[in-house]
Formats: C-alpha cells, structure tokens, sequence
C-alpha cells in the first residue's frame, strides 16, 4: 500500500465504508440495472519515488524537507531534469500529483543561485495565482524570505507595483495583464525583462478555442518584448490530460516542447459512476429532472457527513442546486453555513473564505460551475456529483479528480440530462472509458485575432522588416495597416501611429471586457457581485430574478451605461430563463458540394419558382457568417416542477458576432418530396439540428458550448441577392411562419467570434455526419422524438422524428 | 533666507540684454535644404549628432521677465509633504539657471511604450527673458538623435519645471529613453510640477485648471505677450503630426509649434505668479481673490505651513465667501485651531456657525465635545448633541424626500447614531450619582465621591 494510504486515519476508512453504502443504497433502488450504466472502480496506485537532484540549491532541499517534502515523484524529478537541461516542457498529470513542484524547483533554484533570475507566471485566472502566491510564501518564509514573490493583476494597488516590477522575482499574472498591464508598459519592466529566464503557463488545457488563440498571439509579443531585451525565456507548461498536450503546446509556443506524461503521484481508489434518472414516461422519453435527481444523490452523501461537491454546467444551474441542498441542511442559528455556492460572480474574499471553509471541514457541501474545476485548493472531498455531463471527456475526469485528492474514500457520480450527448454517454459507457479525452485547437492565425495582437506588437517596438509573426504575409498585413492609419513605415520599421491604447480594446476572452455590478438595494446599498456583459443580458434583465449564494434577488433596473444592475431581495417560488433569438447570416462562402442527385432537373422547372434547380436538392457549405443574437423575453419557471409559470418580453441591445459555420441546405425540391404538413416538416428540421449537434460535438472531440445551431431561411430564389436569412424561431415556424415552403439552411457554427476551425473539419466529415445522426436517430427506442434523439416532444409537432428521418434519408441517398 | 552675494552675481549675469540668436548654447545648427518646406516653414535649423539629426527651433522671448524665486516658494513647491531636503539638492534647486520648463506634445494621451513625443520644447531663464528651444523629429527615424539632445539639455539644468509633468511628461520621457537601450536617462536634481500648486489655489474659483484658463483668468493676459485666439486645438495635435507623416500639410504644425511656445513661456509666467503669492505678506494678502487664498490655505495646510495656512484662512472668510465654500473655511478653520491647542478660538467659530446655518451637523458635535471634554459642561454639551441630532434627522428625511439619495440618507444615518450614542453618554455623566434608581451591585461609596464641581 502506498505511503499516503497507509497513513490514512481511522475517520476516513470509515469515510470508505459510507461512501459504499450510498453505492450500495443506488444499487439496491436500480432494479432493472438500467439506473445504475457504468460502475468502474479504479485501484489504489503507487507513489513512484526518485531523489532530489544534486544540482538543486542546497536551502531549497532543505526547505523542502521541512515542509515534509523529502523526496519527489519520478515526474517530478524527470520534469526539472528537462527543465534543467534547457528544454520546453509541457507536464501532464491528473488534479494533486504534485506538479507545481516541477516547475518551483527549478525555477526557485535558479534563483537562489543567481538572484539576478527572473520567473514570469501565468495563471488563467486571478484566483489561482492567489492560491499559488500562499504555496511560495511558505517556501519563502522557510529560506528567509530570499526572493521576492507577488501577484500582478487588476487588484493590485497601484502603490505596490513599482516595488513588483523591481523585486519580483517570480510574479504571478493572468494573460489578461499581461496583455493590458505589463507588455505595452515594457519599459517599466525592463529589470524584468533583462533577466527573464522561466515563463511557466499552468493550467495549459484551458488555453484552447478562442482564449488559447489569443494566448499565442500575446506569447508571440512576449517573446518579441523578451528578445528586445536579449532574452530567449524558456517554458514550463502544464496540463490536465487531454489527447494532444504537447500539440497545443507547441503551437502555443511555437517551438519545440518536451512532453512529459508519466505519474508518479500515488492515487487513492476511487469509484465512478454513470447515474441516468429513471424514465417517468417511455413514450414521451421524460426522466427525471436530472438537477433533482443531483440534488438527491448530493443529499445521500452528505446525509452521511460526506463532504461533497456538486458541479453545475451553468450557473443557473449551480444557484437551483444550492437552494435545494440549503433547503434540505437548513442553516443552524449560532452554526457556520455548511452548504455553500461557488462561481465566477462572486466576489474575491467570498470566495477566499469559501475555499478556506472546505480544505478546514466548516463547509460540508458546495454547489459549483466549473470555476472550480481547474487546480484551486480546496483540500480533498469525499464525493463528486456532476449534474450533467460536462461536456468533455477531460472536463469529466477533471471535475471527478476533486474526490479524493490527497487520500482514498472517493466516489464520483454523473448524473445525466436528458441531452443527447449525455445519454449517448451513460447508455454507451465503453465510449467514455475507452476514448482519449478532447483534443484542443486553437487557431492562432485567426485574422481577426491576430491582426489586432499585431496592432499591440506594433505598440510595443516597431516592426522590422526581418520579423514573423505567425504563419502571415507580415510586410503585406503592415502595409494594409498603414493604409487604415494604423502603422507608419519609417527607414525600414513600422510604427504605432494611433492615440488609442491598442490592448485596452482587446478582451482576450468575450466580445466585451466589460463587468457589471450588482447592487442590492433592499436596505442600504450593497455589492453582492459582478457579471460579464453578454452574461448580463441573460442573467439580470429587468424582471429576472437572480440567484446569489441561494438567495433570490428581483432585478428592479438594470443601467447598461453606468453598468449596474440594481436588484431587491425577494422569496419566490419561481425562476426566470432568458429567450434568445438568434439570426445568422451568410457573409462568404469558402466551399459547397451539391449533395447527390434526388430530384431530376425537369420536375423541379415545373414547379415555376425560382431558378431552375440542378440535378440535386441539397448541399453543404462552409464559410463565413454574421451571427445576430438577442435576449428577446423571460419564462418564469416554477421551482421542483419546472412548469412555465409565466413570461415576459424584452427589449435589450443585439449581439453581433463574425464567425465561420458549417451549413446544409434543403432546397424545395426535396422539401416537397416528402409528404408532411407544414409544421411538421418544420419541427422535423429542428429535430433534426438537434441530432446533427450532438453528433457534430462528439466527432470533433469538441465542448459542445463550442459550437451552436440556429436555422435560417435561405430565400427562395434570391441567389442574386446572397444567401441573406431570416430567422426562424421555433415558435414561428411551428405556428405562424406557416408558409408553404421556405428554404431552410441548417447552421452548425463556431461559437467565437473569428471562429475556432471546427467549420471546415464538418464540411469535410459530412457523409459521416449525417449518417451517424440517421443512426443515432433511427436507433433511439422513443416513439414520437424524445430529448436524447430529436429533442423533447413538447416542443416539436406530432411526426417530427419520422420527418427527420424523411429528410436524413434523402440527404444520405 | 539670506540672499547671498552669490545670488546677485548670478542675477546680473542673467540680465545683459537680448543675446544673438547664436548665443542660445548648443551645437550650432545647420540651415535647411531648400526644399525641406517644413524647416522652412517653422524657422529651423538642422541639429546633429551621431544618431543622426533632427530639427531645432530657438526663439528669445522678453517676456514673461523673470522672475526670482523666494526660498519658500522653493521649499513648498519641491517637498511633497514635510520633509526635509538634502543640502546639495537645495543648493541646485535655489540656482535658477539650473531650471528647464519643459512641455512635450506627443502622439496620444494614453502612455505606454507606443506612445512618442514628437516635439519637444524646453526653456531657461536667460539674459532677463526665456530662451525658448524646441526639438521637432520629422519622422520616427529622428527619434534617437532629438533624445540625445534632450538629455544633453537636461544634464545641464537638471531641475525640471511642468505643468503635469510628473505624470505624463516625464513618465513618457522615461519610456522614449529607455526604448532606445543606448541613451541613458539623465538623472533629475528636482521636478517641480506646477499642476499641484494650481490645483490648489485655484481649482475652487476657475473649476478647470487647463493652463490656457489659468493665462485667461489668473495671469495678467495683457501684459503675457502672447495670444491664443489662433492657438491649435490641442486635441487635435496628434492628428496634424499622423497627417503630415503621410505627407498631408505642414502649417497645421507651425501651430503646434507655436502652442507649445506659448504652452512653455505660460509656464515660466505661471511660475511668477505662484511664486508671488506664496511668499506674500500677511498683511498683502487681502489684495487677492477671497476664493485663492481659502485655496492658498488649504495648500498651506497641505504642505505642512500650518501658520500660514490659518492666516490665509481668516483673511479668506474676511474678504467674504460663498456660502457653501464660507462653510467649509469656517470648518477648517475651527480644526485649525483646535490642533494649535485654541479650543476656545474654535468653539466660537464653531458656535458662529451653529448661529448662521440650518444644516450644521458637524459643528454641532464638535461643539458637544467641546464642552463634554473641555469645558466640562455636560448640560450645554447635551443641548449641542440634541441640536445637532434634530438637524441630522431633518437632513435625512430631506436627501430621501428629494435627493432620492440612499447613500447620502445612509451616511445621515450613521451620525444620527453617534448623536444618540453621545446623548446617551452624556446623560448618564450629567445624572447625579446620588440619583433615585443606584445601580445594583455598586452601592453607596460612590456617592461620596461625585464630584460637585460638575454641577
């Protein structure tokens, strides 16, 4: 038996023995053995040991081994070998193997050889570098505080920055910062620059789509600033696992990368389960509300005084979780709060002492979104329930890591939602466990993103006619700024010839880097939290009601121009769930394929509309769109039933997006092949976006928030006028958009501005997709349409499924 | 401060009468070729160095004349609070022909390392007038030869005198230098940044600060010498300096030019000025405008003159206030003091404006602390506590009838409370010990003890 597991105390074997019996209890209820899909036990495992090497600083051992550090994880020790050899590392390890020793030895030894030595680290967000600042202290406090260590970010007094910029030898930033805050204001760095020798990026997998793209873009500036100051830093990564690590990092870094896969932390047992709600209604598909049905599993654990996370795929979500985990361990008067929320939203020190509150115990149970999946440390639980599938294979085991971090007694259990993806999940658990978790793109040379990180390089040091930025025409980009006013070519250079502060209009994350604060003015005016932009108009519209650490607050005004969001206290039975409206519109097309031929020229003349149509009545495309999307109404959605109580309207500003989609195109000829009413085949295309999504997500190995659908109208005979769409909501098109035919294209589309590359791999897999959806389709045992296949049957007209499959067979003929 | 022998021979160099335009130091500079209109245009010159070249534009002016600073202007205007400077750096600082104005104008507002000073204009008290030098890069290329020269001038005079300078100026200076790695920064003796100053005296009467508003209304216009009815639009200079690099027109950057000509010799008289009113006599004061000496006074009081800063202070409310602005003068005024130890002095003040105004909180409670722990005269103290409780109330009600203004109700809210606390305290002081109702558990013996001096 491993070392950390021969240590473990009395109290947690007990631990062991409860989370069986709530196992054993889930057993004992799932008489078909339908409930209970996948039960995987995953043995103990071994710690793997290996020495200190000779060349780390002798002080640095020794404050090692006073911490209790007396020996590394061969990982460890073969990750600051290669690190010591010079090369660009990438460590991949699972949640609590260990890793930030691989990179702070290195690193802290170099520096107290030279203290010169300068170490930049990069954290994807504010918190984690708070939570690695108290891990350095510690280690500074027992070599006499020898280095300088400090967090740089947004929250840092602006008195205290001079003293960072000269005596930090390691500061911990975000790329945000050093995005805004440090590369554009180089000069004030240079006692930085000039010694710059490590660059540590943790938390590598979470620099993917959008964010990583952007990410490489200001690695490109970094190192461009970091050789102006004759430097050449060297990189220390790490990843939770994910398929590709060392191809993401190194097309982050655009270099050579060392990958560096092995483990030698020891691992506790642990379980995983796949928990699918009993079916209520086999007709009509319903199970269970899985959101209940997580609740319920939660309160099992926690029942037995097991400390338990719950993880939420939105915050929404995360919020009606914790009301009822608070309503089921109501809070004692005179007793701390044991069931508590965590999400981006909450304020910093809220979430400092809820942290605080599980690694000491007071906190028996947390209702979480993904904010804490990545590497804060909140100390080992007792049990993970994920409320829904998180999307992604790595998300998975991710979030079922936070069990059991340090010692064994852990369970995981997935609860899954009626979406398709998640029952394809639970139904086929092999997929899961015999696939290599999500590969993560990035596309850095994203036009859009990279023109506008040059206008920052720009800004930075002038351009020289030698210089590469990223795989581009760089001297014909140049010149196309300089001809917008943006870049002046003096002698050989161009320079930034704009007053504006390029960086201060680049979010590296949304469209908008804006935040709104909301402020509770039942009594005296006060700050509960903050929100994202585009998120405020789906969360705190005027008349939502808003759920904050379980509290539910009436949005009285919501003031887009001071960015406020005023909201009262209230207690209702009820919560809101924003309508949006979306509309997409074709800007270029870069390839199309008629599909094969299903109708013949002559039939489709006849019918005297439009221009004759070609030998066939689809095709697929890919290219370029103007996606439009509003917040257009509410529905007031009543606790525990989940009947819509009630809506509203709104009327809130556009969201406009450029991105690149994947579409098909039904044209009438085969619309009118097939023998449904109006609405019907209406409800049959949305059915069958609904499989095409599902599918689309897992062929690409992709999160599905990455992609979305929307369904437009390609008007009929209106090819001299461009592929312009109206939209179709649902709602029109089952009821009143009853016109006879409309050409629909089906968009499947990047959900990021510029888009992240998923358009043309669709393309490319068409034939593929389209016949896993019939499959998926085809195979599902539900008979009108339920939420696994084409959606849930509430929303769809009477035949939907059969019209889908009407429509799949034409475009696989 | 003894002005030595020194000081006049100094004063008599700087005085002989205008110099030949060569006589304005530095390199001499080359004329232009023919066809560089823009030299021509602006009258300069070509300056060289081994980075390369650049223009140069020297001009003499008489005015403003100059103007010789007293030893406590020096000391109030260099040390930011009340500390002490070194001897060398006073010796440097009191020597005036070690002082450089210095006004950059620059391709943007927003800093950082993009942003660059593409003209550069500095100025030395010479021969009794301003010797006015402007270094102007006609393009990017040009950078590195005019920061040579910049940091030749200002290793010469190493006390620099801006309006906004320690903020912007310099900071963007410091950028442009350390972007080049080879030109080192030249070290400062001093910076005196006349935007504190100003601010201070004359935020309160004039609103805006902008130096163009302090010529118009705080300088004598007439007598500056210069007029600003064709001045550029300073908002615009970034986009006259971008369209000329493309090859657009030329004469808007004579304006710009000349904006900063005026910008620097605005300066120099703007340091006159201050220099004027912070050394005057008390009994000069009562020349000036009521609301710049409560200004003068609060920057008394900010730099640690607290002397002063009273006399200020009092001439001010002398000369007649605003009423809002009478308020707050009588307010410092009474603080004033009350930290010089003059409890009396200021509780008549206080008393004063308990007498004149409806909405007087403050001095209310400090009329009630003044009698609980000065003069011991818990009954007048408990009328000022209940006065001023009824004030704060009908405040409150006010700001959340007509204000709507939840904040400034909540802040009522919170002194109401310390009126009760203190009403509370006081009556249990004021109640005779010998009351009906003694305290349980602290019988007897602690009546004897009252003091009837208290009553």
């Amino acid at each position: 038996m491993s070392e950390s597991l021969a240590v473990r105390g009395a109290g947690e074997a007990r631990a062991i023995a409860r989370v069986r019996e709530v196992l054993d209890g889930f057993a004992a209820r799932d008489h078909n053995s339908d409930m209970l899909t996948a039960i995987r036990r995953f043995p103990a495992r071994e710690a793997q040991w290996a020495g200190f090497p000779e060349w780390v600083n002798g002080k640095l051992v020794s404050a090692y081994t006073a911490k209790g550090v007396s020996r590394l994880y061969t990982h460890q020790a073969a990750a600051a070998a290669a690190v010591h050899s010079g090369e660009n590392v990438v460590i991949v390890t699972p949640t609590a193997s260990g890793k930030t020793l691989c990179y702070n030895l290195p690193v802290l030894s170099a520096i107290l050889e030279n203290a010169d030595t300068r170490a930049l680290y990069l954290f994807p967000t504010k918190a984690l570098a708070q939570d690695q600042l108290a891990e350095l202290y510690d280690l500074n406090q027992r070599l006499d505080n020898r280095f300088g260590v400090f967090t740089y970010d947004g929250d840092t007094p602006a008195d205290a920055r001079k003293a960072i910029r000269e005596k930090g030898h390691v500061v911990l930033t975000n790329p945000d910062m050093l995005h805004t805050g440090i590369l554009p204001h180089h000069t004030r760095w240079t006692r930085l620059f000039e010694n710059l020798r490590y660059i540590v990026l943790d938390e590598l997998h979470t620099y993917r789509g959008v964010f990583g793209s952007h990410l490489c873009n200001v690695l490109r500036r970094l190192r461009r600033v970091a050789r102006f100051y004759g430097r050449e830093p060297q990189f220390i990564c790490c990843s939770a696992t994910i398929a590709n690590p060392g191809e993401l990092a190194s097309r982050l870094l655009e270099s050579k990368v060392t990958v560096l896969d092995s483990n030698g932390a020891p691992a506790a047992e642990k379980t995983l389960v796949f928990y699918n709600p009993p079916v209520v209604n086999r007709a009509l598909g319903i199970r269970r509300n899985y959101i209940n049905e997580s609740a319920r599993v939660a309160q099992e654990f926690l029942k037995r005084d097991l400390q338990t996370i719950v993880f939420a795929n939105s915050r929404l979500h995360a919020e009606i979780l914790l009301t009822y985990l608070q309503q089921a361990n109501p809070h004692l008067p005179g007793k701390p709060e044991t069931i508590r929320g965590y999400r981006g939203g909450y304020l910093p020190n809220e979430r400092r002492e809820i942290e605080r509150g599980l690694r000491e115990g007071r906190i028996r149970g947390v209702a979480s979104t993904s904010a804490l999946e990545l590497g804060i440390d909140v100390g080992s639980l007792d049990s993970v329930v994920m409320a829904g599938y998180p999307g992604t294979i790595a998300a998975t085991w991710q979030r079922a890591g936070r069990a059991g971090r340090r010692s064994g007694s852990s369970c995981a259990v997935l609860v899954a939602s009626s979406a398709p993806l998640d029952q394809f999940i639970v139904r086929q658990p092999d997929f899961f466990f015999g696939h290599s978790p999500e590969h993560a793109f990035i596309q850095p040379d994203n036009l859009e993103i990279l023109i506008n990180h040059l206008k920052c390089a720009a800004f930075e040091l002038p351009i020289a006619p030698d210089e590469r930025f990223g795989d581009v025409d760089l001297p014909d980009l140049c010149a196309r700024l300089a001809e917008a006013g943006f870049l002046h070519l003096a002698g050989e250079n161009y320079h930034w010839t704009h007053e504006a502060y390029p960086a201060d209009t680049i979010s590296l994350r949304s469209v908008t880097s804006d935040n709104l604060v909301i402020i509770d003015i039942t009594a005296e005016p006060n700050v509960v939290g903050e929100i994202d932009f585009s998120s405020a108009l789906v969360f705190v519209h005027e008349k939502a009601i808003y759920l904050h650490g379980g509290q539910q607050y009436h949005v009285e005004h919501l003031d887009f121009k001071e960015r406020k969001a005023y909201v009262k206290r209230v207690d209702v039975d009820y919560y809101t769930d924003a309508v949006r409206y979306t509309q997409v519109r074709v800007l270029e097309l870069a390839a199309s394929e008629r599909g094969n031929p299903s109708v013949t020229g002559s039939e489709a003349t006849d019918l005297n509309l439009g221009p004759p149509k070609s030998a066939s009545a689809h095709s697929h495309s890919h290219g370029d769109v103007l996606v439009r999307s509003q917040v257009v109404g509410f529905k007031k959605i009543k606790f525990f039933t989940n009947e819509t109580i009630g809506d509203g309207k709104l009327e809130l500003p556009e969201n406009e997006m450029h991105t690149t989609s994947y579409w098909i195109t039904l044209e009438r000829p085969l619309l009118e092949l097939l023998s449904f009413s109006v609405s019907e085949r209406q409800s049959g295309m949305f059915g069958l976006l609904h499989g095409l999504e599902c599918v689309a997500t897992l062929l690409l190995m992709c999160d599905r928030r990455d992609l979305r659908t929307a369904i437009g109208e390609r008007l009929s005979g209106a090819a001299a006028r461009d592929d312009a769409s109206v939209v179709v909501r649902r709602e029109d098109a089952v009821s009143t958009n009853a016109r006879e035919f409309f050409e629909p294209n089906l968009y499947l589309y990047d959900a990021y501005p510029g888009g992240i590359g998923f358009s043309e791999p669709l393309f490319r897999a068409h034939d593929l997709l389209v016949q896993k959806t019939r499959e998926l389709i085809s195979s599902c045992e539900c008979r009108w349409g339920c939420p696994s296949c084409i959606g849930p049957v509430g929303d769809l007209a009477p035949r939907a499924k059969e019209a889908a499959l009407a429509i799949l067979d034409c475009l696989c003929a | 401060m003894p002005v030595s022998a020194d000081r006049f021979s100094r004063l008599a160099a700087l005085k002989p009468a205008r110099p030949s335009a060569a006589g304005a130091g530095g390199p001499r500079l080359r004329p232009p070729d023919q066809e560089d209109l823009l030299a021509q245009f602006l009258g300069a010159g070509v300056a060289e160095n081994h980075f390369g070249e650049h223009l140069a534009i020297r001009n003499w002016y008489s005015t403003p004349e100059y103007a010789e600073p007293s030893g406590v202007t020096l000391e109030l205007l260099s040390r930011t609070r009340d500390e002490l400077l070194s001897r060398k750096t006073r010796a440097v600082l009191e020597d005036a022909s070690r002082w450089l104005f210095l006004d950059t104008e620059t391709t943007g507002l927003a800093g950082g390392t993009g942003t660059y000073a593409f003209l550069i204009g500095l100025a030395w008290w010479d021969a009794g007038g301003l010797q006015v030098e402007q270094f102007f890069m006609r393009d990017f290329t040009e950078e590195y030869s005019l920061l040579q020269e910049v940091a030749v001038r200002i290793t010469e005079r190493p006390v620099l005198v801006t309006f906004n300078g320690k903020s912007f100026d310099w900071p963007l200076l410091e950028n442009r230098f350390a972007m080049t790695r080879s030109i080192a920064t030249p070290k400062l003796a001093a910076h005196l940044d006349l935007l504190h100053p100003a601010r201070a005296l004359w935020k309160l009467r004039l609103g805006s600060v902008r130096l163009m508003e302090l010529e118009r209304r705080v300088l004598d216009r007439e007598r500056l010498g210069w007029h600003r009815s064709e001045d550029v639009d300073s908002a615009r200079i970034p986009e006259h300096y971008f369209d000329y690099l493309r090859g657009g027109p030329v004469a808007p950057l004579a304006g710009v030019v000349r904006h900063n000509q005026m910008d620097l010799r605005g300066l120099a008289a703007l340091f006159g000025k201050i220099n004027r009113m912070l050394s005057e006599p008390a009994d000069r004061l009562e020349e000036y405008e009521s609301l710049d000496l409560f200004g003068l006074s609060r920057f008394f009081e900010r730099r640690g003159d607290s002397t002063r800063a009273q006399v200020a202070c009092a001439q001010a409310l002398a000369s007649g206030l605003p009423g809002d602005v009478r308020v707050r003068a009588r307010k410092e005024l009474a603080l004033m003091a009350r930290r010089r130890g003059e409890h009396e002095r200021a509780a008549g003040i206080w008393e004063e404006m308990v007498r004149d105004s409806q909405d007087e909180g403050h001095a209310c409670e400090q009329l009630a602390i003044y009698y609980e722990h000065r003069a011991k005269d818990f009954p007048r103290a408990i009328e000022y506590a209940k006065l001023g409780l009824a004030k704060v109330k009908r405040q409150r009600a006010a700001s959340l009838r007509d204000a709507h203004d939840p904040a400034l109700a909540a802040g009522f809210a919170r002194q109401e409370k310390h009126f009760i606390e203190r009403l509370a305290r006081l009556e249990r002081k004021a109640r005779p010990r010998s009351s009906p109702a003694p305290r349980r558990g602290a019988p007897g013996p602690a009546e004897p003890k009252a003091n009837p001096a208290l009553w």
